[in-house]
């Protein structure tokens, strides 16, 4: 009998053994885990010792499809990787667009897992019907877009290619993975893993169908979703027009505008006008792009000026990246922002973790803790842009105090005897939003499982937006726990779907279930996904908890709750009570006792069983 | 009394302007704002759906939502900034 929306199995890449086989998928695990993040999550924790030293043989990755990637499924071609984070020490998790995983699936698999250490450089190539290893020296310190090229064979080829650059290759622990050149799986240093390991690139095709089991069904979501992601303005047009940048001149607005590494929010606005993403769409857009299957387009596809020979092309910046490369550094300058951006892109760097690890180095400058000793003679002052693009390449080449940036804002500080200044939660840095601004994102940063991510964590700035009836949930200590339990679980599922975030302003679960029930014949009820979202994050933090976490690694720099920003003319910070009140009430609320264990009930209740 | 009206996003074309200072009784509520800007039908129809404040758009009193104030009955008062935009995501 047909395995309905997935191809029932799983490759396994045992790199010290250079064996490569197709294993079962047992259809179990995907009925309790359904696809993306929660197979991939599952399948970890089984393969993954929690002790595992992150950049050692032991670590594994697991890259997952789902059950929507293949069919047509709006916005449905987002894999989902998970690892041990070689920044945190924790599960790291990360998710990206692009025609990468929709290709995978094709070629036969729902899941790649990757085990051990390579002595030599190799690439995974996937075809029809056989993968085997290949030897990579001759690729080995080419960009991504140079691998990518070199790898998918010319117009015509319908391979993809899934690599890092040369920071992953020098573990550089905030490295990202690529694909389609410019997307990326960005948190948590998942390239300094493949580095690790000598993966550096992993390239497939095929032409497998995902079969439905019900089409009739399957039908009717998708008809609705279509029809509603055209509704919606957000997704109708305005991330097309404006790109997600065109969200910093309202953050702003709303006082959550991170500067100068969070010591405030305070700008001028004709400082926030000169990055926002009109200026972007007026200066730098050539034009608006979509990921696979995305009707919705935020990607930016821009053009700056070449400083000595022709023009400049690239993708970017978005809303994360104009802001950490921008103000979280002091920094207005849209053109050495988008600049900064093409590099991270090439060499393989996250932007978010990149730019809150300068801001870091930038105080610990300003406050005579870096000396121009330690940097090269380099001045790394806040606000002077023309030095991003050059530590972009010293980082990911670890030359002189790339060295430094490249182990991340929190042994950075450390090393200069203040990790206190490093805005990171379990060594992860903040994206774009003060969590003083918003106790309910305060308390996503502080319980992702990964660190501070604003998609792992639970996004609440749509709450800033709309506000509550009498109490503003963004500052609410009772309603941020089930608040942030519930945005999160949103994206448990989105991750495991392979579907986009910005699906969520369109249309809520409906639709998916549908079509998830449609395509694989099991009936994915809105209960259902949700049992699965409180499943997948019990496991996250039972591999956690395994990994030596503690409530203590749920919490936030002391500079969040020291030093009080002003936000609708009243002072904003964050007390260590508030902090402990939220943390209990979400840990009750998830089935976790006071240290944030999964109690034995809740994994009986969830059947989430331990390693094996 | 004076009332700052800022737009952000689409709004910007919408109302032809970034912002602009509005004269309105001492008191007005902001339904009487945006009564006065939505001085079109297309601008109405940006606006309200009905005599409701249309769904996805966001209006904030001195970057606080309206719904989380009295809703289009907030009173106004001199100084008073409003925004208005579509709802707008990121991230």
């Amino acid at each position: 009998m047909p395995m309905y929306g997935y191809h029932g199995r799983i490759l396994e890449v045992d790199l010290t053994e250079g064996r490569v086989e197709p294993k079962g998928l047992d259809p179990a695990l995907v009925r309790d885990y359904l696809g993306g993040r929660g197979l991939a999550t599952r399948i970890f924790c089984d393969e993954a010792d929690p002790a595992c030293d992150p950049l050692g043989p032991d670590n594994v990755i697991v890259l997952a499809t789902s059950p929507l990637i293949g069919t047509n499924a709006p916005t449905s071609c987002r894999g989902h990787m998970v690892f041990k984070s070689p920044l945190s020490g924790f599960i790291g998790s990360s998710n990206s667009g692009g025609s990468w995983a929709n290709a995978f699936k094709a070629a036969g698999y729902d899941a790649l897992v990757v085990k051990g250490r390579s002595s030599e450089p190799v690439t995974l190539d996937i075809g029809p019907g056989e993968a085997r290893l290949l030897p990579a020296a001759d690729l080995w310190g080419r960009d991504v877009h140079e691998t990518t090229e070199a790898l998918s064979g010319g117009p015509g080829n319908p391979s993809k290619v899934l690599c890092i650059g040369p920071a992953g290759e020098n573990l550089v622990r905030i490295a990202a993975v690529a694909n389609d050149r410019n997307r990326v799986y960005g948190r948590c240093g998942p390239g300094a893993v493949f580095g690790s390991k000598r993966l550096k690139a992993v390239r497939v095709s095929g032409r497998e169908k995902t079969e439905l089991a019900d089409r009739e069904l399957f039908r009717s979501g998708l008809d609705q979703a279509v029809y509603l992601l055209k509704q919606a303005p957000v997704t109708k047009r305005l991330l097309r027009e404006m790109g997600t940048a065109g969200l910093v001149e309202l953050i702003n607005l709303i006082g959550m505008l991170p500067h100068r590494n969070f010591q405030d929010c305070t700008h001028r606005e004709a400082d926030v006008e000169r990055i926002s993403g009109e200026t972007l769409a007026r200066t730098f857009l050539e034009r608006a792009g979509g990921c696979f299957l995305c009707p919705i387009g935020c990607q930016r596809h821009t053009t700056v000026p070449g400083r000595s020979g022709p023009d400049e092309k690239g993708e970017g910046p978005e809303y994360e990246t104009t802001v950490l490369l921008g103000p979280v550094c002091g920094i207005y300058d849209l053109e050495s922002i988008t600049r900064a951006n093409y590099r991270c892109n090439e060499l393989g760097i996250d932007t978010i973790s990149f730019g809150g690890t300068v801001a870091c180095a930038m105080e610990l400058f300003e406050k005579g803790l870096l000396g121009p000793g330690e940097t090269g003679g380099m001045d790394l002052s806040f606000g002077r842009g023309e030095t991003l693009e050059r530590l972009v390449r010293m980082t990911a080449g670890r030359e002189g105090i790339g060295d430094r940036l490249a182990e991340g804002s929190f042994r950075l500080a450390s090393s200069c005897g203040s990790p206190g200044l490093s805005m990171t939660v379990k060594k992860l840095e903040i994206p774009g939003y003060d969590p003083r601004a918003s106790f309910t994102q305060a308390l996503g940063y502080m319980t992702s499982p990964t660190g501070a991510c604003h998609l792992r964590g639970g996004y609440a700035v749509s709450l800033a937006f709309f506000g509550g009836t009498k109490e503003i949930p963004r500052y609410s200590l009772l309603q941020s726990p089930i608040a942030i339990r519930n945005m999160q679980n949103v994206g448990i599922l989105q991750d495991s779907l392979g579907v986009c975030r910005f699906t969520g302003y369109a249309f809520a679960t409906d639709p998916w279930v549908r079509m998830a029930s449609g395509a694989t014949g099991t009936d994915f009820s809105a209960a259902r996904l949700e049992e699965i979202a409180n499943r997948v994050a019990s496991l996250e933090r039972l591999f956690n908890v395994e990994a030596g976490a503690t409530a203590g690694d749920d919490d936030l720099p002391a500079r969040f709750s020291d030093l009080a920003i002003v936000v609708e003319g009243k002072e904003r910070s964050l007390s260590s009570g508030d902090k402990d009140r939220m943390r209990r009430d979400y840990y009750a609320i998830r089935g976790w006792n006071d240290e944030g264990r999964p109690t034995p009930e809740t994994l009986g209740a969830l059947r989430v069983r331990r390693r094996g | 009394m004076t009332v700052k009206v800022k737009f952000f996003a689409s709004f910007r074309d919408v109302f032809g302007v970034r912002e602009r200072d509005l004269s309105l009784p001492e008191g007005a509520p902001v339904r009487s704002l945006l009564e006065a800007i939505a001085d079109s039908p297309r601008r109405r129809a940006e606006i309200f759906e009905g005599e409701a404040l249309k769904p996805l758009v966001v209006v904030m009193k001195n970057a606080v939502p309206i719904g989380s104030l009295e809703g289009l009955g907030t009173p106004l008062a001199e100084g008073d900034t409003v925004a208005v935009f579509p709802f707008m995501t990121g991230g």
